[in-house]
């Protein structure tokens, strides 16, 4: 293969919109996505992700725009015809055949010889190790085997693209770590270029290598998860990612070679080091500032630098961490404080000091 | 009863003896009662027509069953209906099946018209396509003289037409229910998997549905051998068994022979029934729960859509067609014969009266129907005593009779005392309730499996008699399946012919035996003003308490089912 051709994205969406009759359900989606990629479009239920995927899929028609696999415009073509394979939510495994003959169904329509659909079967069931499974029936198993059965069908015709619409959200939470980290590795070892769909933002952290997050139809960002989670672009993002804490302020001075900047806020100033372009001062900006971040500690002597004073309204210990909620005014923040080592001080503690990280990030006001 | 439990428990003490015994145990006095009418109204007038088959002026005899197997003519009878029966099963789900396909996987502008003109035909008497077929291709039909024809509609292939046209709504619904049922991403799964349209219904869509298709053929079997208006009204000199039952009863009195034949025809029903209830027990293929969403329209390869689409059109044009032309003739003495354009049909007293009189009849069974379904379905799920089941079987048994069973056995059964009721209003009704049973108490079980039985504990927890949970938490969430029993009985008995046709008296007459006399004494113009009379009726029906359900809210749960 030509370096072109291995460099050329495998899946290019270009400007798709969908509409039912009025509805607008896409509005605009443009994405690439490289060979080997494992990219999650993620989102509140209704932002359109599940619509997206079935478009890519062919059960749904496209309104306008173009999907593009491996260099080819595949608008048109039926499911049956693309080279691409879905896994659905609830497995859609074939409950009047065996293991076997749902792993071997893709390779039976499309005409294979028995003894290679045999051996093929054979190698898919012991890649997902359920080696000794192809004789039972589908209701006879367990529902981590059941995705694993449905995931070696989806790669029983080597797809250019694999499609997983929540393969993950009919498993029990034990069991879905586990099924991801099991994905995850057979995406990565076998090099296949898949589309994840799922509700789960921490699902789709940890699996990704890049992230769409969609909302309304729109994609309001595409980076990988530690750009989406340190670097969100708006309140949406920040949020849907994790826990936050807003504090809005405004910059008082920036130093640009140093990249000093002092924020002042209804509770102080803050002093950060901003490694964010496009900031200028006297900019109105908004504060993310994650739970875990902040740094807590049992008195109120210090005020000033970056550390305020606030009550402890709530500790809630947990083993690994400790959720805290510190009143700081009338302003309520959640402290996440994980390895919570002195915990028992903090229990009955009223007053404590509470230190804002210099490394915020920084969201233009109103944007 | 976990409920009488915990009223017991609060009250110890507290009530009176007799008080906290009739807590305990009123549901079972409830059964009793329930199953007291049961016996009285079901099990012995087919036990009266199972004794008359056996009992002869000399006692015991098995000559009337000897004289059955052994006549040419009542072999063939037997033999065209079970023939009859197969050919109607399977054209009936072929053509439902084409029907379901388009409306749950066709493109969306088909869906909507052809699920209407499929479902229209339950608003109307399954003998309406006898009439409509007597009007175009009798001896005087519209098409018969235009052509200038010589052939013969009367005898079987007339029967197997009307009688097809007649059961597809029943084949449609089914059917359809079953496809919706199947989860769509199955059958998308095996098209993304690469196999064509043709290969995805032979290897994912049928075998899946082989259940409900059996389910569906051995219901409409039993119905189609059993159904007496089409076979009577163009039967002609082809004997079947449901109308030779009716000759042979008000034609010839003699009912050892009626008793006969009715018990013949009992038997594949009977048959049917254990199939139904022990082999297909279990044998629903379990699909991993997800949201049920409809079918996307798919790109059906002309293999498979031009097929169905010329059957699904031919189908329903000819359903279609047969309505028209019974609003037609209704404005004519006989359309095609006489041009005078008149509304006399419309205002003949005796149909005016028969209908009057149906809606009588059909108002009292569904009032009294839909309350014992409602209080039977609780029984049946709520009850923890011996016998439930039986209880429940019987229940449901009515709706597989035969309905000349059940109108020769309330004849044998009540037409002297101590429970003589013939020639009356109660006759009818109470025919027509315990004939029609089945649909509400299926309603209510189906209504009672989605409430919690906390929720009475709840109740009773809070202090609450037995009755008062019953009336006051019971009864207002059972609502939705009081009156889909309600809605499905009154449709049911106001347009049903086959038990009622030997219960009527000579001063009270039926709509549904009046279009009967009127189609086989040839007043078409009165038969068809009848009919559409009757179906106006239904439909207005249909609106007052869709009204209702919608303002009371309680429109959840109710059921469509077939009507015969």
């Amino acid at each position: 293969m030509s370096d072109a051709a291995t460099e050329r994205p495998m899946l290019i969406l270009k400007d798709i919109h969908k509409w039912y009759g009025s509805h607008e359900v896409l509005k605009g989606i443009s994405l690439e996505v490289k060979r080997g990629e494992l990219v999650t479009f993620v989102g509140p239920s209704g932002c359109g992700k599940t619509t997206l995927l079935r478009l890519i899929g062919g059960f749904t028609d496209i309104s306008s725009g173009e999907i593009i696999l491996d260099g080819r415009r595949i608008n048109d073509l039926p499911p049956n015809l693309r080279d691409t394979r879905i896994c659905f939510q609830n497995y859609a495994l074939f409950p009047h055949m065996t293991v076997a003959e749902n792993v071997g169904y893709g390779l039976k329509v499309n005409k294979w010889p028995k003894e290679r659909i045999a051996a093929r079967v054979r190698e898919l069931l012991e890649m997902v190790e359920l080696g000794a499974f192809g004789e039972r029936m589908i209701d006879k198993l367990s529902g981590g085997q059941q995705q694993r059965v449905a995931f070696a069908r989806a790669l029983s015709l080597e797809p250019k693209v694999l499609l997983l619409d929540e393969p993950l959200s009919n498993l029990d939470a034990n069991l879905r770590l586990v099924m991801r980290e099991e994905i995850r590795k057979l995406q990565e070892r076998l090099h296949i270029t898949t589309v994840f769909v799922t509700h789960d933002q921490f699902e789709a952290m940890a699996i990704s290598d890049r992230l769409v997050v969609m909302k309304d139809g729109l994609i309001e960002q595409v980076g990988s998860p530690i750009e989406i989670y340190e670097r969100p672009a708006n309140e949406f993002i920040a949020g849907f990612v994790g826990y936050v804490n807003f504090m809005d302020g405004r910059i008082e001075s920036l130093d640009q070679a140093t990249r000093h900047t002092v924020i002042s806020t209804p509770y102080g100033k803050f002093e950060i080091t901003l490694e964010q372009e496009d900031f200028h001062t006297g900019d109105d900006v908004v504060m993310v500032i994650r739970p875990e971040s902040v740094s807590l500690s049992i008195d109120c002597k210090k005020e000033g630098g970056n550390v305020l004073c606030g009550s402890l309204t709530t500790y809630m210990y947990a083993g690994s961490l400790a959720k805290c909620t510190v009143m700081i005014g009338d302003r309520k923040m959640i402290i996440d404080q994980y390895n919570p080592r002195d915990a028992k001080h903090f229990k009955g503690a009223k007053e404590v000091n509470v230190e804002i990280p210099r490394s915020v990030h920084l969201l233009k006001k109103n944007q | 009863m976990a409920t009488a439990e915990h009223s017991l428990q609060l009250k110890a003490g507290s009530g009176s003896r007799v008080r906290d015994f009739l807590n305990a145990h009123l549901i079972h006095i409830l059964a009793a009662a329930l199953f007291l009418l049961l016996a009285i109204f079901l099990l012995f007038p087919i036990l009266a027509v199972l004794a008359k088959s056996l009992w002869g002026p000399d006692g015991f005899t098995l000559k009337y069953y000897h004289a059955f197997f052994s006549k040419k003519y009542y072999f063939q009878s037997l033999y065209n209906t079970l023939l009859l029966g197969v050919i109607n099963t399977v054209v009936c789900l072929i053509i439902g099946f084409c029907l379901a396909y388009m409306t749950t996987r066709g493109p969306w502008i088909m869906r909507k018209p052809l699920k209407v003109i499929a479902l229209v035909p339950l608003i109307a008497p399954p003998y309406l396509f006898a009439l409509s077929l007597i009007i175009l291709f009798g001896r005087n039909g519209l098409v018969t003289r235009m052509f200038d024809l010589d052939w013969q509609l009367y005898g079987f292939t007339g029967v197997v037409i009307s009688q097809t046209l007649a059961f597809i709504p029943l084949a449609y619904i089914m059917i359809e229910s079953t496809l919706m049922s199947l989860n769509p991403n199955l059958e998308e799964s095996a098209y993304d998997m690469g196999a064509s349209e043709v290969t995805i219904l032979r290897t994912i869509t049928i075998p899946l549905l082989a259940p409900g298709l059996l389910k569906a053929a051995l219901l409409i079997f039993v119905m189609t051998i059993a159904e007496f208006g089409n076979a009577a009204i163009l039967g002609g000199r082809t004997p079947f068994l449901a109308p030779d039952t009716y000759t042979l009863i008000t034609g010839e009195s003699d009912f050892n022979m009626g008793s006969v034949l009715s018990v013949v025809l009992i038997a594949p029903c009977i048959v049917v029934f254990l199939i139904h209830n022990y082999l297909l027990e279990g044998k629903k293929f379990t699909t991993i729960g997800g949201k049920p969403v409809a079918s996307e329209p798919r790109r059906i390869t002309p293999l498979i859509k031009i097929p169905f689409i010329i059957i699904t059109v031919v189908a329903a044009g000819a359903i279609f067609l047969c309505f028209a032309v019974v609003l037609a003739s209704s404005f004519y003495k006989i359309l095609g014969v006489t041009d005078k354009f008149v509304l006399s049909n419309y205002l003949d007293f005796t149909s005016n009266q028969a209908i009057y009189n149906s809606i009588r009849v059909s108002f009292v069974a569904a009032v009294i129907g839909a309350m014992i379904g409602v209080l039977l379905a609780y029984v049946i799920v709520r009850g923890k005593f011996f016998g439930r089941n039986f209880i429940e079987m019987v229940s449901l048994s009515g709706f597989a009779l035969p309905g000349t069973v059940l109108g020769i056995g309330y004849l044998l059964a009540f037409s002297a005392p101590p429970l003589k009721l013939t020639g009356g209003i109660m006759i009818l009704a109470l025919n027509c309730v315990f004939r029609f049973l089945a649909v509400g108490v299926e309603a209510g079980i189906s209504k009672l499996h989605q409430i919690h039985v906390e929720i009475e504990e709840a109740s009773a927890d809070l202090g609450a008699s037995f009755l008062t949970t019953f009336f006051r938490i019971v009864l207002p969430i059972m609502f939705p399946a009081f009156i889909a029993g309600f809605i499905y009985t009154f449709m049911t008995a106001i347009v049903s012919l086959s038990a009622v046709v030997f219960l009527v008296s000579p001063g009270f007459q039926l709509a549904a035996v009046k279009i009967f006399d009127a189609a086989v004494y040839g007043e078409i113009g009165i038969a068809s003003a009848t009919t559409i009379k009757l179906m106006v009726i239904v439909m207005l029906c249909m609106a007052v308490l869709n009204v209702i359900t919608k303002k009371t809210k309680v429109g959840s749960g109710l059921s469509r089912k077939g009507v015969s």
